[in-house]
C-alpha cells in the first residue's frame, strides 16, 4: 500500500488510516458506508459500499401485478415518489400503446413538479445540517409540510402517494386544491429568497462550498451523471427538454445551468430549480383543462410481449423504467435506471485528494437517497 | 374531553349509522380539525389566543424582571447592614477582623459560585427555547409545566445518574481531573468582574491580565481531556480545540488593548468607572453614554474583534468543529459520559458568561445607564441586563450560521483577525494623540 | 493585493450576515407552527388513507381485495350454507396490519356500496406485541375488529385506537 518514494528530509513518512464513513452517521443520506483511507487529513481511496437498504424491488415486480408494482415504485425514491409511479406508469402505457387524457397528463405534471420542490427542499435542509447550519432544515420542513398537507388531499397519502396510475391519475383535484396550491406558491416565492439569503449567499456556506468537489462537464458525462449533478457542471441536459413527456413542452421553463461544478453550483442549481418548478405550476394551473383523468385500461393489465423504456426528470436526475411483457399480468422484469445509482460512482474519483471535511460537503451535494441505489 | 364534528348533511343519518362506534385514546385531547398553514397563522398571528398569552406573558416577565431589580436595589444598603451586624457577632465571639473578612469572603464566592451553577441552567433553557422559536417551533413545554422550565435540572439530573466510564487504557488520572482542570479556572475568573458599584468579589489591580490568564489555563484542560481518552479520533479533536483556543486568545487580548489605553488602568472597576458620563452633558443634554463603543471606529473594531474572538473562545457555532457531531473526526469528551461530560458543559456556558459579562464591562459601560434619567434602576441590573444581551446575540449566532472549516477558521484569526486588532491599536493611538 | 476587491469582499460577507441574521430574527416573532401532540391532534384530510375498517354486515366474501393488495394482508373465508354451498357472507375476515402498506388497492376493489374494506382517517394504531397485529372480525364483529390473544385463547377488543371521524368514515364511489 505505502508506495511512496523515500522520503527526503522535507517529507515526513504519514500512515494511512482506514475509517468508516458510515452506514450509521449522522449525516450520510441513507445507510451508505464509503472507506476511505486517508493519509492525514487528504483522502487517498474512496470506496463506496450500498446494499445496506436492498430489499429487492425489481424481483418483487416480477410477481405482483402492473397495479401493484405502482406501489413498490412509490418505495424507491421515497423524498421522490410522484416522479417514480410517472416513470413506471409511462413505461406500461407505451407497452399497452395507451395515452393519458390531457387533464390526467396536466395533473401528472403538476404533481411531479410540487415533488421536485418537495425533493429539494429536503436536500436544503439537510445539506444545511452537514455543513452545520440548523436552522433552514426546520424551513424547508415547514414549507414541505404544505406541500405533504396538499398530496394528502388529493391522494390520501403524504409519502407514498400510489397517486399516478397506469392511463391517468387516481383522482381528481377540486377547485378547493387548486386555490390552496396557488396560497402554497405565494407563500412559497419569498420563501427561497429568505433562503437564498439565510444560507446560499451566507459568507461561511460559501465558503464551505465554493471551489470544493470540482466536477467537469466531461467527467460528469463519462459517469453518467444526471439532473442537477450534471447541469451544474455546464451540459443542459434536461429530459423534459430532451423528450418532453406529459404535455412538458407547453410549460415555460428554463433548464438550469452552472459553469463551475462545484458543491455549491450543485446546492444552488437545486434552489433556481425550485423557482422554475413553481413557474410551471402556475401554467398549469392556469390553464388545466378539463375532462377524464383516467384512460379505458382494462382492469386487469395484461400487455402484448414486449419491452419499453421511459425515463422522465426525476429531482435527482434522469429515472428511467425499463419493462419486459411476456403478456402476463406481471411483468416479466422491470429495471429502474436509477440516477442515484449513477451519481454515486462519482465519488471513487472525486474524493480523492479532497480533505475529510470536505467529504461530507461533496457527500451531501450529490444529492443521492439510498431508496433508489439499493432498490 | 373530545371534540369530533359531525358533517351536517342530509345523508347525517345514514351515515351515523355506518360510523364506527367509538373507541377513544386516554387522557384529555382535543382533535384539531382545521390544519392551519403558516399563511394564516401568520398572516393574522395576533388572532391567536396562544399569541396573544406569549406575548403577554413576556411583556409580564419583562416587568417583574424590572420591578424585582428595583426592590432587591432598594434593599442593597441592607448587605452594608448584614456587614457591619457580622463584625459585631464576630467581635462579642472575640474572633480578629480578619475572621470576618473570610466569612465575608466565603459568602461572596459561594455567590459566585451559585451564579456560575444557575447560568448554565437558565442559559441552555432559554437557548432552547430561543432556538425553537427561530425554527418555528415551541421547545420544552412539558417539564415543570410552565414551558419545561425545570428541562435543564432534568437533563443535569439524567447525566448525574449515568455511568461514569473510564476507557481502559486512559491514563486514569488525566481523565479525571481534566473537567475540573476546564472547570475551574473559569469559574475563578469570575472574581474581578464587577457587577456594579463596589460589587466586585475581587478589586484586584490586575483584574484583566488575571481573567485572561485564567481563560488560558482552561485550554489545558481541553488538551488534556483530548489525551486521557486513548483514542486517536479524540486526540485530534482536542488538539484540534486546544490551537482553536489558544489561536484566538490572541485577538481577543489585543482588541482589548484600545479599551485599556482609553481607561489607563488594568482594573475592571476603573474601565467601568473611565465609562461613566455621557457626551454632550457639557452643553446640557446628554446625547450618547461615554461606553467605549462608542468611541469612532476604535470603539467598534474592538468590539466586533472581541465578540468574534470570544465565539470562538467558547465553541460556539460558527466555531464548534470540536463540537460538532455530523464532523468525521469527533470532539474532545466523546470519551466522557454523566458528570464529567456535564462539568465540560457548564465550563462553557460558565466561560459564555464570562465573555458576556466581559464585553459588558469593557464595551457597554458596566452598570451605567443609557440615558441619565434611567438611573433609578440599580447599576447591576442594567449590567446583568446588558450582559443578557450579549448572551442572545450568542445564541442567536448559533443558530443561523454554518460552521466553519478548522483551517480557515485559523486563517481567519492569524490573517484576518490579528492583523485588524493590530491595526486597531494604531487607531486607538491615534485618537489618543488626537 | 487587490485592495479595493478586499474591502469590498469584507462589506458583502459582513452585509450578508447581517442579512441572514434578520431572517432568523424575524421568525423569532412569529407564530410557532407546531401542535402538542398528545393533547392536540390533527384530523387528517377526507381522502386520507389511515388504518384499515371492515363491515362483515355488507362485505359480499368475493375476495377481490384479497387479490388486489400487494402485500398479501388480507385473508378470508366464505360462509356455507348447511348444504356446503358458498354464501355470499364472509365466515371470517383477518387483515394483517403489520403488512399492510396503506395503498388503498383493496378499498378500490371492493364491489358493494358502500365498501366493505376501507381506509378510514385513524392513524394512531399502537401494538405492544406481534400477535395484536392481526385483526379479526366474524359475522358480528363491529367494525374495528378484535385481537386473538394466544396466550388466553380468546378475542380481545383493541384497547388502542384513536377514531377520527371528522367526516363519513367511507369513501362511496
Amino acid at each position: 500500500m505505502n508506495t511512496a518514494p523515500a522520503p527526503s528530509r522535507s517529507e515526513l513518512k504519514t500512515d494511512q488510516l482506514f475509517v468508516n464513513l458510515g452506514p450509521q452517521h449522522p449525516s450520510t443520506h441513507g445507510v451508505l458506508r464509503v472507506g476511505l483511507t486517508i493519509e492525514g487529513e487528504i483522502i487517498v481511496k474512496a470506496e463506496p459500499d450500498i446494499g445496506y437498504l436492498h430489499r429487492g424491488i425489481e424481483k418483487l415486480c416480477e410477481t405482483r401485478s402492473y397495479g401493484q408494482c405502482i406501489v413498490l415504485s412509490d418505495r424507491l425514491d421515497y423524498c421522490s415518489a410522484m416522479t417514480n409511479n410517472l416513470a413506471f406508469c409511462l413505461a406500461a402505457e407505451k407497452l399497452l400503446g395507451v395515452h393519458a387524457p390531457q387533464r390526467a397528463d396536466a395533473l401528472r405534471v403538476a404533481m411531479c413538479e410540487l415533488q421536485r420542490i418537495a425533493s429539494h427542499l429536503i436536500l436544503l435542509g439537510t445539506y444545511g445540517i452537514d455543513i452545520g447550519a440548523f436552522t433552514p432544515f426546520l424551513y424547508a420542513f415547514r414549507e414541505r409540510e404544505m406541500v405533504m398537507d396538499l398530496f394528502e388531499m388529493v391522494s390520501g397519502a403524504r409519502l407514498t402517494y400510489n397517486y399516478i396510475r397506469i392511463g391517468g391519475v387516481r383522482a381528481d383535484v377540486d377547485a378547493q386544491w387548486v386555490a390552496r396550491t396557488r396560497e402554497f406558491l405565494e407563500y412559497f416565492k419569498p420563501r427561497l429568497d429568505e433562503y437564498d439569503t439565510l444560507l446560499s449567499y451566507n459568507p461561511i456556506f460559501i465558503d464551505r462550498t465554493r471551489g470544493v468537489g470540482v466536477i467537469s462537464a466531461e467527467k460528469a458525462a463519462d459517469y453518467g451523471l444526471s439532473g442537477p449533478n450534471l447541469r451544474a457542471s455546464g451540459p443542459a441536459y434536461d429530459a423534459r427538454r430532451a423528450e418532453p413527456h406529459c404535455g412538458y413542452e407547453k410549460y415555460p421553463f428554463d433548464v438550469i445551468t452552472a459553469e463551475s461544478g462545484d458543491c455549491w453550483d450543485r446546492y444552488h442549481c437545486r434552489v433556481r430549480e425550485m423557482r422554475q418548478s413553481v413557474r410551471i405550476l402556475e401554467a398549469v394551473l392556469d390553464g388545466l383543462p378539463g375532462g377524464e383523468i383516467l384512460a379505458k385500461v382494462p382492469k386487469i393489465v395484461k400487455p402484448a410481449p414486449g419491452e419499453s423504456y421511459a425515463h422522465v426528470e426525476g429531482a435527482r436526475g434522469d429515472l428511467g423504467v425499463y419493462l419486459v411483457s411476456d403478456g402476463g399480468p406481471n411483468p416479466f422484469r422491470a429495471h429502474v435506471r436509477a440516477p442515484s445509482f449513477l451519481n454515486l460512482s462519482i465519488l471513487q474519483e472525486i474524493f480523492l485528494g479532497q480533505r475529510m471535511a470536505d467529504a461530507i460537503a461533496i457527500l451531501g451535494s450529490l444529492d443521492i437517497v439510498l431508496g433508489e441505489v439499493d432498490r | 374531553m373530545s371534540e369530533t364534528e359531525k358533517t351536517p348533511s342530509s345523508s347525517a343519518a345514514k351515515s351515523a349509522a355506518l360510523l364506527p362506534e367509538p373507541v377513544f385514546t386516554e387522557g384529555p385531547w382535543v382533535l384539531l380539525p382545521h390544519r392551519a398553514w403558516p399563511t394564516e397563522m401568520w398572516a393574522s398571528p395576533w388572532k391567536l389566543p396562544r399569541y396573544r398569552r406569549g406575548a403577554m406573558m413576556l411583556a409580564g416577565l419583562l416587568l417583574l424582571g424590572t420591578g424585582a431589580a428595583l426592590l432587591i436595589g432598594e434593599i442593597a444598603p441592607w448587605a452594608d447592614m448584614l456587614h457591619a451586624r457580622l463584625m459585631l457577632a464576630m467581635a462579642t465571639f472575640g474572633l480578629p477582623p480578619p475572621a470576618v473578612m473570610c466569612v465575608w469572603g466565603a459568602l461572596q464566592i459561594a455567590l459566585l459560585i451559585g451564579i456560575f451553577i444557575l447560568a448554565p441552567v437558565v442559559i441552555v433553557w432559554w437557548e432552547r427555547k430561543i432556538s425553537a422559536h427561530i425554527q418555528s417551533r415551541f421547545g420544552p413545554m412539558r417539564t415543570g409545566g410552565f414551558h419545561g422550565w425545570l428541562q435543564t435540572a432534568a437533563d443535569g439530573l439524567k447525566l448525574l445518574l449515568k455511568e461514569n466510564i473510564t476507557p481502559q487504557h486512559a491514563d486514569s488520572w488525566v481523565h479525571r481531573l481534566a473537567p475540573a482542570v476546564a472547570l475551574v479556572p473559569a469559574l475563578v475568573a469570575f472574581a474581578p468582574v464587577s457587577f456594579g458599584q463596589e460589587l466586585s468579589a475581587a478589586d484586584i489591580d490586575i483584574g484583566t491580565l488575571y481573567i485572561f490568564a485564567m481563560t488560558g489555563v482552561s485550554v489545558l484542560g481541553i488538551m488534556m481531556a483530548g489525551w486521557a481518552s486513548a483514542n486517536k479520533y479524540s486526540l485530534l479533536g482536542g488538539l484540534r480545540s486546544a490551537a482553536q483556543l489558544v489561536s484566538y486568545e490572541l485577538p481577543r487580548t489585543f482588541a482589548v488593548v484600545p479599551v485599556l489605553m482609553f481607561a489607563g488602568s488594568l482594573n475592571l472597576s476603573q474601565i467601568v468607572a473611565a465609562q461613566q458620563g455621557y457626551w454632550g452633558e457639557g452643553y446640557g443634554f446628554a446625547l450618547l453614554p461615554r461606553w467605549f463603543i462608542f468611541y469612532p471606529v476604535v470603539g467598534q473594531l474592538s468590539f466586533i474583534i472581541f465578540l468574534i474572538a470570544s465565539i470562538a473562545e467558547t465553541n460556539r457555532t460558527p466555531f464548534d468543529i470540536p463540537e460538532a457531531e455530523s464532523e468525521l473526526v469527533s470532539g474532545f469528551h466523546t470519551e466522557y459520559s454523566g458528570i464529567k461530560f456535564s462539568l465540560f458543559f457548564m465550563a462553557e456556558y460558565g466561560a459564555m458568561l464570562l465573555s458576556c459579562l466581559l464585553m459588558a464591562s469593557f464595551f457597554l459601560g458596566g452598570g451605567s445607564a443609557p440615558l441619565p434619567f434611567l438611573r433609578f434602576i440599580p447599576s447591576w441590573a442594567w449590567f446583568l441586563s446588558k450582559a443578557v444581551v450579549l448572551v442572545f446575540c450568542f445564541l442567536w449566532f448559533r443558530w443561523t450560521f454554518p460552521r466553519m472549516r478548522v483551517d480557515r477558521l485559523m486563517d481567519f484569526c492569524w490573517k484576518f483577525l490579528l492583523p485588524w486588532s493590530f491595526a486597531n491599536i494604531a487607531f486607538a493611538g491615534l485618537y489618543l494623540l488626537l | 493585493m487587490n485592495d479595493s476587491n478586499y474591502f469590498k469582499t469584507i462589506w458583502t460577507a459582513s452585509v450578508n450576515t447581517l442579512k441572514g441574521l434578520y431572517v432568523t430574527w424575524r421568525y423569532l416573532f412569529k407564530p410557532a407552527i407546531t401542535v402538542q401532540y398528545p393533547e392536540e391532534k390533527l384530523a387528517p384530510y377526507p381522502a386520507f388513507r389511515g388504518t384499515l375498517l371492515f363491515d362483515a354486515k355488507t362485505c359480499i366474501a368475493c375476495g377481490l381485495c384479497a387479490k388486489a393488495c400487494p402485500s398479501e394482508c388480507i385473508t378470508l373465508e366464505s360462509r356455507k350454507d348447511g348444504a356446503g354451498k358458498r354464501v355470499p357472507k364472509p365466515e371470517w375476515y383477518a387483515l394483517d396490519l403489520g403488512k399492510c402498506n396503506y395503498c388503498g388497492l383493496c378499498e378500490e376493489a371492493c364491489p358493494t356500496k358502500p365498501r366493505s374494506v376501507w381506509h378510514s382517517l385513524d392513524y394512531e394504531v399502537a401494538f405492544s406485541e406481534r400477535s395484536e397485529m392481526l385483526r379479526c372480525w366474524k359475522s358480528d364483529t363491529p367494525f374495528l375488529g378484535e385481537i386473538w390473544d394466544p396466550k388466553a385463547k380468546k378475542l380481545k377488543k383493541p384497547k388502542t385506537h384513536l377514531q377520527v371521524q371528522s367526516v363519513p368514515a367511507r369513501r362511496m364511489p
